[in-house]
Formats: structure tokens, sequence, C-alpha cells
């Protein structure tokens, strides 16, 4: 780990910055101080501030009050080209490439150089690579940036910010949708840039790469900065509670029930080579985790199921009724739910209306003689949102303004409104933060409380092992374990998902 | 073969010029007169207006826009060109200078429009569509200017021959090799395909959208002038509704030429070739004596396979990179 960097001359302060949108406060007098050749962790709940605080940085964003100093000069707001120029680059979570240009263009972009009137192919070309050279990563800088991994995009971005000389980074959740050598390579590629001398801002969830890359770290709450200090100083259990101010048991309040009748059923379920003999069951009043890795084909069973996908051969039985297959209409109509893992893809209309999202699915009922009007979507919307404590401006809000977790809990309140016997969620609290996730496990709890059968996706195993009455384990397309709560642990599982319990191999 | 050799066979371009060709050997084969004689340097007339009309319009589409007024555009400056140089008789250059810069004055009325006030250029250029042809039918009224009015030197450049290919094909030629070069060869026509390849991040990342936006719908109104100059040489007559209702059919050579509807892909070379594609093919059914009535459905049966193709060759190409970034991941994840 870097040596602690206080006492170092600030590269950047923010003091004091008040931020307006309509009427809700992004920011309220958070302050950010960074040093040259420090990795500094910008930590908080989503909504908390932290993306507001970097596109101030980024200059998409004013304040409007505060200052920004920057090595002793004012810093220029209010405009990504100033926000470039003063040396400022931003490594978005996901990367803005264009697709279709070359990955020397796109480093280049916004500052091709130029030879006459024309461009300076020649220079472009080997400077690329030069940078990629640099970063570890020999890619073909004449390539187009179509097809490349999540990966590689970055190190285009931060080829990209080192051309410009950028003496700040900023990497807003660089590390989401990375596997794990992908991390390793890019904590690899920020070490390098803090031994350059330059400020590596990194916004993360996952407070375990916090602890292992940083050496310092700036929380947020509610638009304020709370708490700075260097990591070594602090412990995770210490920042949850700056983040949260809450304890990290809450963050799993499963409350225990008495399983019913088997609510949902499969038999042999499979389909090509995607899964194989999949047979589960979910009793009402329980949790059962369908756990394994991305690409263990938990979500083809999940629209299997649901009627989304087709299969090949089994059954799937709602109340030991069988349920046809590839039919999601009837699916629904028989009492099942299921909120996908995409949301924004597959779980919400998104320029649409917040009351158009959550009661798309109860317009049938809502309707009078065939004909809806607007108040019942919105009393509907307006019960569910309390009940759910979704933030919204109002009920006509267009759903994308809302944040990441809200999003997430309105596709909830969609489904909880249909009111169904069985609620299959997939990844319920990806990429949401550690408050939003308490409530949508409450909210999880309660519904199998309330006699729901609950099946829910999940490749986190905190969530798996604090969620579940009873955890199903997939490895390539197959159920390889079945554990009740007692039974499970982290590593139990791991074997299963790896497949290792079937052939006795130790990785 | 070299790497630039083979990049050449595997491009987009290379792709319609075969087809061109067998299509054009085809027909020549059924019917000789096809491409004996006038044959062939009337299919290249023809495809002179198209041809301009669609290599000015491949920048607006690469940078994902879209222009509809090109074709009233080419109307209203093949009449104000033809007044103009039959009043004063004047000669060809004159003609080229008053039909360029006439197009681009509407060009840029566009550019300003869509650039500067960031609205819908499929709405806005809809709008100028209707506004340019209804100022060609106040100015024309019920009037046509005629072979007789017009200067000998105009009536000869739709008629002669430099090497066997039509002088107006030539002109359409150079501006395509130049329209060529800045778009792959500037900063304004890269940044173009940065918009039209993710227009949100264009802004942020420092590209002058403005400015670049600005100049291809200029540039593309520049372009219907010229095609406006040679309607007039070709047909040696203009009323006020000269080359109207084309425009659809430019937009359909410029996708058949390889030109991405959502931007960021696309040359001027192969927006010609398009043009000439499309033409070809009408002149075929025409030599083969197919009832004219086909010719609409055939040309869109030959964009419906077009964009077939192009989904058909995105998707192999999606899904192969997919499948390796899984296994790769699942890989990664086992020993992680």
């Amino acid at each position: 780990m870097a040596p602690s960097s206080a006492g170092v001359e600030p590269l950047l302060t923010m003091q004091g910055a008040v931020k307006r949108f309509g009427g809700a406060l992004a920011l309220n007098g958070a302050h950010l101080t960074l040093r040259s050749g420090e990795i500094h962790a910008l930590l908080g709940e989503n909504g908390a501030g932290k993306s507001t605080m970097l596109k101030v940085l980024a200059g998409i964003h004013e304040l409007d009050e505060g200052t920004v100093m920057l090595r002793g000069a004012v810093f220029e707001q209010g405009s990504p080209r100033a926000a470039m120029r003063q040396g400022v680059a931003v490594i978005y979570q996901e990367p803005s490439l264009f697709p279709d240009l070359s990955l020397a263009e796109n480093v280049f972009v916004g500052q091709l150089p130029r030879k006459g009137i024309g461009l300076d192919w020649k220079r472009m070309r080997t400077e690329s690579a030069a940078l990629f050279e640099e970063l570890g990563v020999p890619l073909d800088p004449m390539r187009l940036a179509r097809g490349l991994s999540i990966a590689d995009q970055q190190v285009v971005e931060i080829a990209k910010a080192l051309s410009m000389d950028a003496k700040i980074i900023l990497m807003d959740e660089p590390t989401a949708a990375l596997t794990s050598s992908e991390v390793d390579r890019l904590v690899f590629v920020m070490n390098r840039l803090r031994d350059a001398n330059k400020a590596v801002v990194f916004v993360s969830h996952r407070l375990d790469e916090v602890f292992a890359i940083c050496s310092y770290l700036t929380v947020m709450r509610d638009g304020e900065t709370v708490a700075e200090s260097p990591v070594a100083d602090s412990s995770i259990e210490e920042v949850i509670r700056w983040m949260v101010g809450r304890d990290l048991k809450e963050i799993f309040p499963k409350v225990p029930s008495t399983p019913g009748k088997v609510a949902l059923r499969t038999q042999g379920l499979t389909s090509g080579t995607t899964f194989r003999d999949i047979s589960i069951e979910v009793r009402t009043g329980e949790i059962v985790a369908l756990a394994g890795l991305v690409g263990s084909g938990r979500s083809e069973v999940a629209r299997a199921i649901f009627g989304v996908d087709p299969y090949d051969s089994g059954e799937v039985f709602l109340d030991e009724a069988k349920l046809p297959a590839s039919r999601p209409k009837v699916a629904v109509a028989r009492g099942l739910a299921l909120v996908p893992e995409d949301r924004r893809q597959q779980g919400l209309f998104m320029p649409s209306s917040l009351f158009r999202n959550v009661a798309f699915e109860m317009l049938g009922p809502l309707s009078k003689l065939g004909f809806l009007t607007v108040r019942p979507e919105q009393k509907l919307t307006r019960t569910w949102a309390d009940t759910l404590q979704i933030k919204y401006p109002n009920v006509a809000a267009p759903v994308d303004q809302l944040s990441g977790g809200n999003q997430q809990k309105s596709v909830l309140a969609k489904w909880l409104a249909t009111d169904p016997e069985v609620l299959i969620v997939d990844e319920p609290t990806r990429g949401i933060d550690v408050k939003t996730k308490a409530e949508v496990h409450r909210l999880l709890s309660q519904s199998a409380a309330d006699g729901k059968a609950v099946l829910m996706i999940s490749s986190e195993l905190p969530e798996v092992l604090g969620m579940a009455d009873r955890i199903y384990v997939m490895h390539e397309g197959r159920i390889t374990a079945e554990f009740s709560r007692e039974e499970a642990d982290q590593e139990i599982i791991m074997r299963a998902a790896t497949g290792q319990n079937r052939n006795g191999t130790v990785a | 073969m070299g790497k630039h050799a083979l990049n050449i066979v595997k491009s987009r371009e290379f792709g319609i010029g075969i087809i061109l060709v067998l299509a054009i050997g085809l027909t020549a084969f059924l019917n000789p007169r096809f491409v004996t004689g006038s044959g062939f340097s009337d299919l290249l007339l023809s495809s002179a207006i198209f041809g301009a009309l669609a290599v000015g319009l491949a920048p607006v589409v690469v940078a994902r826009h879209i222009d509809l007024s090109i074709a009233s555009n080419t109307g209203l400056s093949a009449y104000i060109t033809a007044k103009l140089i039959s009043d004063h008789q004047l000669g060809v250059i004159p003609a080229f200078i008053i039909g360029g810069a006439f197009g681009l004055i509407i060009g840029s009325v566009n550019g300003v429009i869509v650039a500067g006030l960031r609205l819908p250029s499929l709405v806005v250029t809809l709008g100028m569509l209707f506004v340019v042809r209804g100022i060609d039918y106040q100015i024309a009224g019920g009037q046509k200017i005629t072979a007789q009015q017009l200067p000998r030197s105009i009536l000869d450049l739709g008629i002669d021959n430099f090497m066997g290919i039509p002088i107006v094909f030539w002109v359409v030629l150079v501006l395509t090799l130049f329209t060529a070069w800045w778009m792959k060869y500037t900063a304004l026509g890269r940044s173009l395909y940065a918009i039209g390849s993710n227009p949100p991040t264009a802004d942020v990342v420092g590209i002058n959208v403005f400015r670049s936006t600005f100049f291809a719908f200029a540039f593309s109104g520049f372009m219907a002038g010229i095609g406006g100059v040679i309607y007039v040489a070709r047909f040696a007559q203009v009323d006020s509704s000269a080359f109207i209702n084309q425009e659809l059919a430019v937009v359909t050579a410029v996708v058949v030429g390889g030109v991405n509807i959502f931007g960021g892909v696309g040359t001027a070379i192969g927006a010609l070739l398009g043009a000439l594609l499309v033409r070809t093919i009408i002149g075929a059914l025409v030599a083969l004596g197919i009832p004219a009535f086909w010719q609409q459905a055939v040309n869109g049966a030959l964009l419906l396979v077009a964009i077939g193709l192009d989904r058909f060759l995105a998707t192999r190409g999606e899904s192969k990179a997919e499948r390796v970034n899984e296994e790769r991941e699942e890989e990664q994840s086992w020993r992680g």
C-alpha cells in the first residue's frame, strides 16, 4: 500500500459545494481534497452526491455555491473541454468510446493531431501504441472500438487521459463490470498512474477493493462529506457506519417464516446446452436462492419458467397445476412475477413516467369499461412508492430521472402491485447502494413472511447466505447442490458453483 | 495478399462494386444494347445527379442525421441556375458557382436549425422539403425554361464525353474523391463519424458538434445544388417540379451503398456506388423490358436486402464477440 499522502500540498480542493437540481440538493456543503500521487476513494451510497461531485470536476455540472481550486488557481467549471484542458479526465463505469472509430482516434478524439489540413495518422498510431504499451496492454491502435471488452475500453480511456496529460483521473465504479483478473490488471494500471504522480479518484461499492487499492478515503452521505481519513486509519465497519449510519447486520433483515405448500415446481427443465434437468421447488413463505457463477444458466432458467424463453423438455408447475411454456401472459395471470436483472433494458420503459411503469401490469384491473383513467394509476403508484420508500419528485416524472436504487425499487413495485404468488428476482441488488440493498432485502423478507414464494438469483454470496431459507447451486447449466440455511457457508457454495464437489478437483 | 489489399477486398464498397459489375454484365448478356453505344453513358449520366446527392448525403447520415430537403434543393437550384444563365447567357463555370452557392445557402439554413437549435433533422429537413418546393412553385409559377433559352455551353455539358464517360460524371467523380478524402483524413470528417457513433459522448469529449454538424448539412446542400446544375445540363429544361419526390431514392442509394442509417459507418465512394447500383438496376429493368411499375418494388427490395445483409453481418459479429467475452469471463471466474 502507498504511504499516506497527508501533509503533501493539495492538488485540488473543493469547499462548501452546493448543487441543486430543481428542489433536490445533490450537494450540500460537500468538500474534497485531492493530492498528487494518491489513489483516493470516494465512497457513499447511490444518491450521496459522488456522481454529482465527479460531474462538477468533469465540467458537466457547475456548482451553485462553493469553490474549486486547482493548484492555487480557480478551477474553471461548466465545460468538459475546459475540464480536460485543466488536466481532469474521467473514466466512466460504462466507457464512452466511439465504436466505429479506431482506438487511435478514440485516444486523440477532441484533439486530433493535424498535419497540414489533414490528420497525422502516423503520429496517432505510434503515440497510442506507445501509451497502450506503457499501460501494459498492447492493443492494436488501428482496430475499431466496437467489440472491445469493457476492461480494454477502460484502458483506451486511460490512454486518452494520459495523452491529454491529465493530472487528475476520475474513475466512476470502474471495477463494477470487470472480472477478477481484469480488476487485477486495472489495479496495476492505477498503481502506475499513482507512481506517475497523478491523483486518481476511485469510486466503488466494493469496500474490500477500496481497502486494498486506495491510500485515502472521503465518505459522503446526503450531499455532505461525512468523513475523510487515510485508509490505514479506518476499518470497513467504520466506513459502512459513515456511509449508512447503521450496522452491517441490518443489511440482511431476514425474518424467520414457516414454509407452506409448494408454490412453484419445475421437473427436469432442459434447454439445449444452456441448462439441463432443472428440478427445483419453492414453497410459500420461503426465500430460495439460485446461486452460481455468472453464465451458469440461472437467469436463463428464470426466463424459461416465466415463459420469455422456450425450453426443450421438462415441466413447470404453479400450485401443482402445469404452466404452459412460452406464455408469459399466462404466467402473470397465474400469479408469477419476474424482476429481471437488467432493469434498464428489461424492467422499465425508460422515458415513461413512474406511474406508467408501476401501474403497467395492472392496467386491466384499473381500467373502467376498457378505458384507463390516470387517477387510479397514480393512486396505486403512490401507495406502492410509499410502501417501498421510493424517492421521486412526482409520480409523472420520467423513471430515468430516478437514481439506480429507486429504479430498482420501481420495478419491484410494479410486480408487487400484481400481488404475485411467486416472485422471481434476478440479482435484485446489483449496482445499488447499501441502504437501498437493506430495503430491498427487507421487502423480500416481508413478501415471504406474507406468504409469497420468492426465488432469488444472486451472485453475491453474503446476500445468498443472509437471505435464503434454502439454496440451489448451479454450475454449467446443472443443479450441483442444494443446501439449507443452516448447512450453507461461503466455501461449500463456492465449491458447488465451480463444480468441484462433482469431479473432486481442487483449484 | 497484403493486409491492405485484403482490407479492400473485405470492404463493403468492394462487395457493392462486384454486385454492380455482375448486374451490368448480366443485363448486357441478355440485352447487349445496354452497354453498347450510348447505353453505358446514359447510365452514367442518369447516375450523376443521384450520385452527387448521395455523396452529399453520406456525411450527414454518418453523423446520424438525415437530409430530406435535398431533392427540393436540387429542384430549386436547377431552376435558379437555369433562369440566371439563360437570362444573362452565362457559361458552365458560373452555372456551377450559382448552383453550388444556392444549394449551400439552403443547406446552411438546415445546418443552423439542426445544429444550432438541436432539433431533429428528420423533422427540420422534412419541413424544408416543403418550404423549398413551395418557393420553387412561387418563383417558377407555371413557367418552363427550355433548351431554346439555355446557352449552348450548358447543353453541350449534358452531352459531351471525355474518354467515353460523360463530363458531368467526371465532375461527380472528382467531388466524390474529394469527399472521401475529407471524411477520412480531416479532423472535421472524423468528428462526424464520432458524432454518429456515440452522440452523447461527442459533446463531452470536446468535439465541436455544432461546427461539424453544420458543415455536414451545408455540404449536403452544396452537393444538391451541384446536382441541380447537372439536372439542367442533362434534361435541358426545368420547371417547378424538377427532381420532385426523389429524396427517398437518394436515401435508398446511400443505404444500399453501405452507409449505416444509424450513423458512424459509411463512405462517399460507397454512396456513389450505391447510386450507380440503384440506377443500373432501374436501367436494367428497362433494358430487359420489365414493366415500369416493377421498378419501385425492385428498388425497395434492394434496400431491404441491403439492410438485411447489414443486420446479418452485424449480429454475426456481435454474437461472436459476446461468445468470446462469455467464455473468457467464465474461465476467469473459475480461476478467481
